[in-house]
């Protein structure tokens, strides 16, 4: 039988401590530079020295390793430490932050209400794809002021898809609200048509 | 089988899909046609609900992928009597590797000229034991025909077969969290994981550390094959996909550019 078995052909890499990974991140090899990012998670001083390396890192293997780390990482300090990003021009880099902060909502939940009120309206449309991964309670609340008041069509469109998904009846006259803001965008108006429509539904399958 | 309100939408995507498997596109009449238990409807929704159950040759498209599309191209890089490995993770009780034993037996021309090492691994003990044991009901067979039960198993009584011993000798079983490193990096690197209907249970957190580490089992050039409803690009960008005939599979880029 051509099938054979053998025993496991690699042994469990050894431990590496601070100094080599530090080493590493800063000068090693692409490869070496992945292995470090991804074993620093497990260090006090993990989260200073990925967002050092991130800082400076081009290589987009070890830039998702470092956001994996960073994720792991799972404090308030670490949804911080990615926030700059959300602003970067580099799209690959938004879409890193983002992705890493969305694996940690309980890290992140406490610096939503400043996203959301951010000055770039590109931010407050990526912190509405943050909400989504909210307790459905906490992202109700953070929905309503976005309904209520957001002034770019953009935002309250991310808003409303995260509202079709989370929301709860209490949204529906903000979504009407929002809708009466923006009479001449039609694609607002059907997806807020969409969202109440499936909240509804829904508000009326729970009895 | 309980399900929670917070399962509501795996229910209701595990009851689309039936109802889009059966072209029956409103729910009173998908449910009446349940009821009726008509073409094992009833045993296809719960396959549909069920995680550890699985049985010989599912997702068979993807066991024709491999022989004709992705050993293929890892055999160009290879020589004869060189190893293929292929890593069957999660395992659940064995019909996996078992299946791609059987499968690369019969319907790989090639399948002399290597040296295959099959691994099976899981995080739960009990499914590995029953693995080793080799020991199969009625449900985990109903795929294969006839002919290949009697050749591979030898029938025990009415409801239990035994998979051959050569084939039990040649997978190799061992547990895995697939989430820690330490875990699987032992495993070595392999041709082509099967990590099917996992990373879906898993937290966006979990799913991303077990990407990386499932990256670093592949080769340089080999293949990952999720679950039909599973999409790695979803997960992590460190993986090409790859369109064949039969299967979308994804793979470890040769090399990433700088």
């Amino acid at each position: 039988m051509p099938l054979v078995r053998r025993g496991s052909s690699e042994t469990a890499a050894p431990r590496l401590d601070a100094s080599t990974l530090t080493a590493a991140l800063a000068g090693g090899s692409i490869d070496e530079r992945w292995t470090a990012a991804r074993a620093a998670a497990e260090l006090p001083n993990g989260l200073a020295l990925l967002s050092d390396a991130l800082s400076r890192e081009a290589d987009p293997r070890v830039r998702e390793a470092i956001f994996t780390s960073i994720a792991r990482t799972r404090i308030p300090e670490s949804a911080a430490a990615l926030l700059p990003y959300l602003h970067s021009d580099d799209a690959s880099l938004r879409a890193g932050a983002l992705d890493a902060l969305r694996a940690m909502p309980e890290a992140t939940a406490p610096h939503l209400p400043g996203l959301l009120t951010d000055k770039d309206a590109d931010v407050r449309v990526l912190a509405c794809e943050l909400v989504r991964n909210q307790p459905v309670g906490e992202a109700n609340r953070l929905l309503r002021p976005i309904l209520a008041t957001e002034s770019q069509a953009n935002v309250c469109g991310a808003a409303v898809e995260v509202a079709a998904e989370v929301g709860g009846p209490d949204l529906l006259p903000l979504l009407a609200e929002c809708a009466g803001r923006f009479p001449d965008d039609p694609f607002l108006g059907f997806a807020i048509q969409v969202a109440s429509d499936r909240i509804g539904s829904q508000a009326s399958n729970r009895g | 089988m309980v399900f929670t309100e917070a399962k509501r939408y795996y229910v209701e995507r595990r009851i689309a899909e039936r109802m889009a498997a059966t072209s029956i596109d409103s729910f009173p009449a998908y449910f009446a046609f349940l009821r009726s238990e008509i073409r094992d409807e009833v045993e296809h929704i719960i396959n549909a609900f069920t995680v550890n159950e699985t049985y010989f040759y599912r997702e068979d498209h993807q066991l024709e992928c491999l022989t004709k599309d992705l050993l293929r191209e890892r055999i160009q890089e290879k020589r004869r009597g060189d190893a293929i490995r292929i890593w069957s993770a999660p395992c659940s009780t064995g019909e996996e590797p078992y299946s791609i034993a059987i499968w690369l037996l019969e319907n790989w021309s090639e399948v002399d000229n290597f040296n295959i090492e099959i691994v099976g691994s899981d995080i739960d003990t009990r499914v590995l034991g029953a693995a080793s044991a080799g020991i199969f009901g009625k449900r985990a067979l109903m795929r294969l025909p006839p002919d290949l039960v009697a050749r591979y198993f030898e029938q025990l009584d009415d409801e239990r077969w035994l998979i051959l011993d050569d084939l039990r000798q040649s997978v190799q079983f061992s547990r895995v969290n697939l989430v820690e490193t330490r875990q699987t990096r032992p495993q070595g690197q392999f041709d082509v994981i099967f990590c099917r209907n996992v990373l879906i249970y898993f937290d966006d957190e979990s799913r991303r550390v077990a990407a990386e580490n499932l990256y670093d089992n592949l080769l340089p050039g080999a293949f990952i094959c999720l679950g039909h409803t599973e999409s790695m690009s979803r997960i992590s960008p460190l993986f090409e996909v790859c369109r064949y005939s039969d299967a979308i599979v994804y793979r470890r880029p040769r090399e990433m550019k700088p």
